[in-house]
């Protein structure tokens, strides 16, 4: 699975803490993801995408292999 | 939220004390009494020594490390998010994994008397696997971080 976690935080001149402070985890666990180490939750998906007012599927995208 | 069951972050400081504690005591114990608490098992097979000095000795240390591994293992991380989760997860498997590698292995390759070590083995090296483990990977997690906060400026 792959996201523009980075695109929108950018768009939004958001840092990494910053988002991780709003959806409740740790710097970490944004970076993971934005590196496509994690796939987050569904609740965090979802979390992650409220910050950004967009859908989900606007930011996490599943790639052939997930298929 | 779900209840996690995990003890607040600070009693890990709690374990690693009572761990660091019981060192100086069982050398302490081990020097003025070579023959303890092994000795007596391994040779009776019976509950004659049960609660004995050397027993109750053993009672003791052991509570001293087992509650001591078990406060650094299962105490919260700072952020206790879902990425820590499931890597506790993830370390508890191999844990087992481990745990059963070695008592299989174990009960292939000896005989019925050393089984008693089998079993004192079998006491800590899960927990403190899984501690390593765990902290093994925390570790790499934060230095991942670190690296690509460098790779972005961010």
């Amino acid at each position: 699975m792959k996201n523009s976690l980075h695109v929108e935080r950018a768009i939004k001149k958001m840092t990494q803490a910053d988002l991780a402070d709003q959806v409740s985890v740790s710097r970490q666990t944004i970076n993971s993801i934005e590196s496509n180490k994690y796939i987050p939750s569904t609740l965090l998906a979802l979390k992650i995408a409220r910050v950004f007012g967009k859908s989900v599927e606007q930011i996490f995208q599943l790639e052939k292999k997930d298929l | 939220m779900r209840a996690n069951y995990l003890f607040p972050f600070g009693t890990r400081y709690f374990g690693i004390a009572l761990i660091l504690v019981h060192i100086p005591i069982k050398l302490l114990w081990d020097h003025y009494y070579p023959n303890g608490y092994d000795q007596s098992v391994s040779s009776s097979g019976t509950n004659g020594f049960l609660f004995s000095a050397p027993h109750l000795f053993f009672i003791g240390t052991t509570l001293m490390v087992l509650v001591g591994l078990f406060l650094v293992a299962f105490s919260r991380e700072r952020v206790e998010d879902e990425q820590i989760t499931q890597l506790r997860l993830d370390s508890l498997r191999w844990a087992i994994y481990l745990n059963y590698a070695i008592l299989l292995f174990s009960l292939i390759f000896t005989s019925g008397g050393e089984s008693h070590h089998i079993l004192m083995l079998n006491i800590w090296l899960p927990l403190l696997f899984f501690i390593l483990r765990f902290q093994w990977v925390i570790y790499r997690l934060n230095r991942s971080a670190k690296s690509n906060d460098s790779d972005t400026g961010l």
